[in-house]
């Protein structure tokens, strides 16, 4: 069985802040793999090892994205594909589903495709179903624990706003994968040494026969007109002194 | 047909309506200016959530009716919403940003071929542009989004960030719509089981306790608890505690996790970091002890103390009445 996992590489930290002078962001610029999308890894690895099947990582992205993906085949993905071209850069998260979706279709007979919950950064969670949407498969969102049964299906068990729930899917589908679901395993050096030899192919949209419509600025229907730092509205503190009775005192009576 | 209406979905968590809906119809009648807003509703037969969203003053209620809406899948729903969307054409649509709304709104999306904002802060009209203010980097980070050229202008906007404002409306006008429900022939709910939930109870709570790395000693958590329970509140942690097993995501607030509204927010061994403040910022009177006089958490509080967490809530457990 194909497992897809699209992974996205985010910034090592989210501790980016706005240059005064030119608005422009400030932030580190090495990238590691999507923490959620770990998870999505994790959960892949398992259920190959079940079924003796193939897990294929996708993203898309420039050229340094390749560092995620070695690092999720150096945790024990079979291969990875990165959709990468100028003409793709400046995607919104419909003109990211739809280059994936075509890649997942080009790839072929792909039966699960994983995504995490969201991204650490964007924190949008909304490419998983846009691209359950185009490959016109069941989605399973915030999955806690997934498992295949004998004839084809997937239980997946989602946790809700107030409810847990279990579904069951008729595979091929789609699953966004909470953390709570497993902890990513690291690579050993000897998955790491080895993740260099495995099959890490880059596609352009040539390579995908996109409508150049819907792909990169111009198929993305959301522009961002303005990037800032939050206004912070400060409060005025009292702060309170003394023995942490004489300060639970002083609170009290102020409150 | 162009209809310039503002619409709201009501999400139903089995037979209650999620109180986002509710504050997202008082915000959308705040920005509306001239255009109605309408609230839809996908309900079983069984329900009758008209009369609790009409308090909320919404121009037209939308109802789709079906039986199947007791548990359908994300594709139901969307496939229904395009159906009646197609049909009325809204200048904008509105989702809460909950695990359903974060769900069904992209699936809807792709449908739509329209433009989607998650998870916003805020919103407002500029003319018939929806400028949606969207946090990314973990809160770190402000974005204005719009959709200008695409119908209708999608967002999902985060609980709690609003107030839900009961303006009865006795023109509210009940729609029945006209739509086809095509059922999902390759996915199955199998159980939906309703939890004693710790989120609802931490964003609706009046009294929240919260702690932070500097109050994770088992000592600190059982008074903090025996604290929650004397006053009727409940405790949450920042997003590290949820490492610990005896807490779950249920219970993190801040970005990634719960906003909480409360009273009174007592903040124990909290530094204040962006993550966390973003969720507090409508809690009415905020108490913070931190032993590090120059955490950033006091600059969100009215009341601060540099000192032990758990000395202070001996204290307070001592005093409180």
């Amino acid at each position: 069985m194909k497992i897809v996992v699209c992974i996205k590489q985010v910034p090592s930290t989210n501790d980016v802040k706005i240059d005064p002078q030119t608005h422009n962001l400030v932030r580190s610029a090495d990238g590691v793999i999507n923490p959620f999308d770990k998870n999505a890894i994790e959960a892949a690895l398992k259920l190959r090892d079940q079924t003796n099947g193939e897990v294929i990582l996708l993203s898309m992205g420039p050229e340094s994205y390749r560092e995620s993906l070695l690092e999720g085949l150096a945790m024990g993905a079979d291969s990875a594909y990165l959709l990468s071209s100028r003409a793709l850069g400046g995607a919104d998260t419909l003109a990211t589903g739809y280059p994936l979706s075509q890649a997942i279709q080009k790839i072929g007979d792909v039966e699960l495709v994983l995504f995490g919950r969201q991204s650490v950064d964007a924190d949008t969670g909304q490419v998983g179903p846009i691209v359950a949407e185009y490959l016109n498969v069941p989605q399973v969102t915030f999955a806690e624990a997934i498992d295949l049964t004998e004839d084809h299906h997937l239980i997946g068990k989602r946790r809700l706003d107030a409810a847990e729930q279990e579904v069951e899917v008729e595979l091929p589908a789609a699953v966004t994968v909470r953390s709570e679901m497993n902890q990513p395993r690291y690579a050993t050096p000897r998955q790491i040494q080895k993740s260099f030899e495995k099959p890490l192919t880059v596609w352009t949209e040539q390579d995908l026969d996109l409508d150049p419509e819907r792909i990169g600025l111009a198929g993305s229907p959301t522009q961002v007109t303005q990037v800032y730092a939050p206004a912070a509205a400060k409060k005025r503190v009292t702060m309170l002194t003394g023995t942490p009775e004489h300060a639970v005192q002083e609170l009290l009576q102020s409150l | 047909m162009t209809n310039e209406s503002i619409w709201v979905y009501i999400q139903l968590n089995q037979d209650k309506i999620e109180p986002t809906s509710l504050q997202l119809l008082t915000k959308a009648k705040q920005i509306a200016e001239d255009k109605p807003v309408w609230a839809i509703l996908l309900e079983p037969t069984t329900l009758t959530a008209e009369a609790t969203i009409q308090q909320y003053g919404p121009d037209n209620i939308l109802r789709l009716r079906d039986d199947r809406f007791a548990a359908a899948t994300d594709e139901e729903l969307a496939d229904a919403l395009e159906q009646v969307v197609t049909q009325y054409n809204p200048n904008s649509f509105l989702f809460p940003a909950t695990t359903a709304g974060r769900s069904l709104a992209p699936r809807l999306q792709a449908k739509l071929q329209t433009g989607l904002t998650a998870d916003c802060l805020d919103l407002a009209f500029d003319g018939d542009t929806l400028v949606q203010v969207k946090p990314t980097y973990g809160d770190n980070i402000m974005c204005d989004i719009i959709c200008p050229d695409r119908r209708p202008q999608m967002a999902t906007v985060r609980p709690n960030i609003f107030k839900a404002v009961r303006v009865p409306n006795s023109q509210t006008e009940v729609v029945s719509a006209t739509f086809t429900f095509h059922p999902e022939t390759t996915m199955t709910i199998l159980n939906t089981t309703r939890l004693i939930s710790q989120t609802a109870s931490l964003s609706d709570a009046q009294t929240v306790i919260a702690l932070g790395r500097g109050a994770n000693q088992p000592k600190t958590i059982e008074l903090a608890r025996q604290l929650a329970a004397k006053m009727g509140g409940v405790v949450g942690v920042t997003r590290p505690l949820t490492d610990d097993p005896q807490f779950t995501h249920d219970q993190q607030i801040g970005q990634s996790g719960q906003t909480v509204a409360p009273d009174l927010l007592i903040n124990l061994g909290i530094s204040g970091a962006v993550q966390y403040t973003v969720g507090i910022q409508n809690a009415n009177r905020i108490v913070s002890v931190n032993t590090d006089a120059t955490a950033p958490i006091f600059a969100d509080s009215d009341y601060g103390y540099v000192g032990d967490a758990t000395e202070f809530l001996e204290g307070l457990l001592a005093q409180v009445k």
